[in-house]
């Protein structure tokens, strides 16, 4: 197929226009005053390029470069202060056709560091030039929960299992803006963070994990203010509010999973960007954050269990109000975020090479 | 000797799509899923072979990189050159062969990567630090020395976004002049500000490439390869056409510039 072409030698061509021998000598004088000379170059090999039709990837055999130059001992020498002995393996492996990598947990300890400074970036930046700073975090719960308290509590009298409406709200509305703002900041975390993905490697499963995270400072924040209405309303710390680490714990499982899954589909699909708001309010909608589950008739509340976040708030309102926890549901929203959890790694790392290039 | 850096046929293929937009570009969901609809018979109309012609931004590339050497890569626009660095940044993967590299690998395909600019110089350097790999305690380590080769001292604490631009890249460059890996991958990203400034760019970047480590450079000054670089590889169209001896290469690359009739 390929066949090398007649040996041809480069050599100045004897009527070469003035501007190209300007250009050229523009050029030299650049590289150092070293007039080129025909007799530099010792051998020209020069390749006809066969194009192949098919363009497929079979068209791999041993190729020489065109022009191999005896190497000049003077300048290939390497330093004498050698590094020492190189590791056997290699320490970078590129290879095209990765089918299946599993989630690289050594890499991704390797780069925690790279974590922590992207977290810490959020947070520092994300209340940057506001006149309130970060009492932003409590605001927004809170007028929702007066504006909730007013028209599903006082006009429409939603119920709400006997506990006090802007406590009932509030709790809800904490977990429920932690959640809300950690998948939708999530989802759109690779995007806003272009000049990273498209320059320097790393794990990019830091980039929305480090989103979730510093969303959790707001969380604590706006939890506070919760742990104030509690005790305003004279309810008591007790065993059961124990429970609340590990349920905390899980809905930013359950945040990381959903993002990182619409993060790397936002990539590709910039649907995902117009489509967010609107799964959000829909979902918040049918999760009991402005009613409680016992509002839906018993024979179909497996329908609004089957939404994750329910049995998690569900939980995280009972076991601050003392209530008996519901574990059915809860166990549920456990598996479910496992799973995801899993589904979500796997699917970001198959997507993950192709981020740079499809961004 | 072992090299510290093996490319063995490397390949990067792109395909451009006939309808004149890219097939990966702003894709919308719809047109995937019609697509995955039409696939089925487009299998069997086109022998599984989708339309669009294909670019070969890489082709076959071997080469080997010894340690402490430092290799030039040349040749000019879309020959290929950010697409082999970007491989072997593990940045986009390659469409066939593979890259072995024997050491810990920086790559600085672009100054002030990460930089954010509501942050402080003091902040954006222990963030642009991270990003390019640096350990926390590196970065504390040689923080004084980066300010000052940055000549930034006065506005350390101030948002780098009221920074001059030279201000900026050279907070920028000081950061990534400091990193210390075995292999260094750099684009074009060097001599940044002004005539002094670039001086001193310049004898940091000979200082780098006399300390051992092994060094991959693309650049499009010629002077510079030629000067810092003891082998160089030109690319064009994505293969090598030549490769030896710095000076040599970039003599063969300005004489096959002599003979494209375009420019005489």
């Amino acid at each position: 197929m390929r066949q090398p072409s007649p040996r041809r030698r480069v050599a100045a061509s004897p009527r070469r226009p003035i501007a190209a021998s300007l250009l050229r000598r523009v050029l030299i004088d650049s590289v150092g005053g070293r007039p080129y000379t025909p007799s530099y170059n010792p051998c020209l090999y020069w390749h006809v390029r066969v194009s192949d039709k098919r363009g497929s990837l079979r068209k791999k055999h041993e190729m020489e470069p065109a022009l191999q130059v005896a190497s000049d001992e003077s300048r290939t020498a390497p330093p004498d202060h050698q590094a020492g002995e190189l590791p056997r393996q290699p320490v970078v492996l590129i290879e095209a056709n990765r089918r299946w990598a599993a989630l690289d947990f050594a890499a991704l300890w390797q780069y925690r560091e790279l974590f922590y400074f992207l977290m810490w970036r959020d947070v520092k930046v994300r209340y940057k030039q506001t006149m309130f700073g970060v009492l932003w975090a409590i605001l927004q719960p809170l007028v929702t929960m007066l504006i909730f308290t007013y028209f599903f509590g006082r006009l429409a009298r939603v119920p709400a299992d006997g506990i006090p409406y802007p406590l009932f709200f509030y709790a809800g509305l904490v977990l429920w803006t932690f959640f809300s703002n950690a998948v939708s900041n999530a989802a759109n975390s690779l995007l806003g963070n272009t000049n990273l993905i498209t320059k320097v490697y790393f794990p990019r499963i830091i980039i929305p994990g480090a989103t979730v995270g510093a969303g959790l400072l707001d969380f604590a924040i706006a939890a506070a203010l919760l742990v104030g209405l509690l005790f305003a309303y004279r309810f008591p710390l007790t065993k059961g509010d124990l429970l609340l680490l590990p349920l905390v714990l899980l809905v930013t499982l359950l945040a990381f999973a959903v993002g990182v899954l619409l993060a790397a589909l936002n990539v590709r699909y910039r649907d995902i960007r117009y489509a967010l708001p609107f799964l959000i309010n829909i979902w918040m909608f049918v999760s009991p954050i402005i009613y409680p589950s016992s509002l839906v008739p018993a024979e179909w509340r497996w329908v609004l269990a089957l939404n994750p976040v329910t049995g998690i708030v569900e939980a995280f309102r009972a076991s601050l109000f003392e209530r008996p926890v519901a574990w059915g549901p809860l166990a549920y929203s456990a598996g479910f975020t496992l799973v995801l959890l899993g589904v979500a790694s796997v699917a970001f790392q198959q997507m993950e090479r192709y981020f740079a290039e499809d961004i | 000797m072992k090299p510290i850096i093996e490319v063995q046929n490397l390949s990067k293929r792109y395909r451009l799509d006939p309808t004149g937009k890219s097939s990966v570009r702003y894709a919308t969901l719809r047109e995937s899923l019609a697509a995955a609809m039409r696939k089925p018979f487009a299998r069997w109309r086109g022998n599984g072979q989708r339309k669009g012609e294909i670019i070969w931004a890489l082709d076959d590339v071997s080469f080997d990189v010894m340690p402490g050497e430092v290799l030039g890569v040349i040749g000019s626009n879309g020959a290929g050159k950010s697409t082999l660095l970007a491989i072997l940044s593990r940045i986009i993967e390659p469409s066939g062969g593979r890259a072995a590299l024997y050491g810990r690998v920086a790559s600085l395909l672009e100054v002030g990567t990460g930089f954010h600019p509501d942050l402080s110089g003091r902040e954006n350097i222990f963030l642009n630090g991270a990003v390019l790999g640096m350990r926390r305690r590196e970065i504390e380590a040689r923080f004084d020395e980066i300010v000052a080769f940055a000549e930034v001292e006065a506005f350390i604490d101030t948002a780098v976004k009221r920074y001059s631009s030279g201000m900026y890249v050279r907070l920028a460059f000081a950061v990534a002049a400091h990193l210390d890996p075995e292999i260094l991958i750099l684009d074009e990203v060097l001599a940044v500000g002004d005539a002094s400034f670039q001086k001193k760019c310049l004898g940091k970047m000979d200082d780098v490439t006399r300390s051992g480590r092994t060094v991959l450079l693309v650049s499009h000054n010629l002077a510079m390869v030629s000067q810092l670089c003891e082998r160089a590889i030109l690319l064009q169209h994505g293969r090598i056409d030549a490769m030896g001896p710095a000076a040599s290469v970039v003599a063969h690359y300005l004489a096959s510039l002599d003979a494209t009739p375009g420019l005489s």
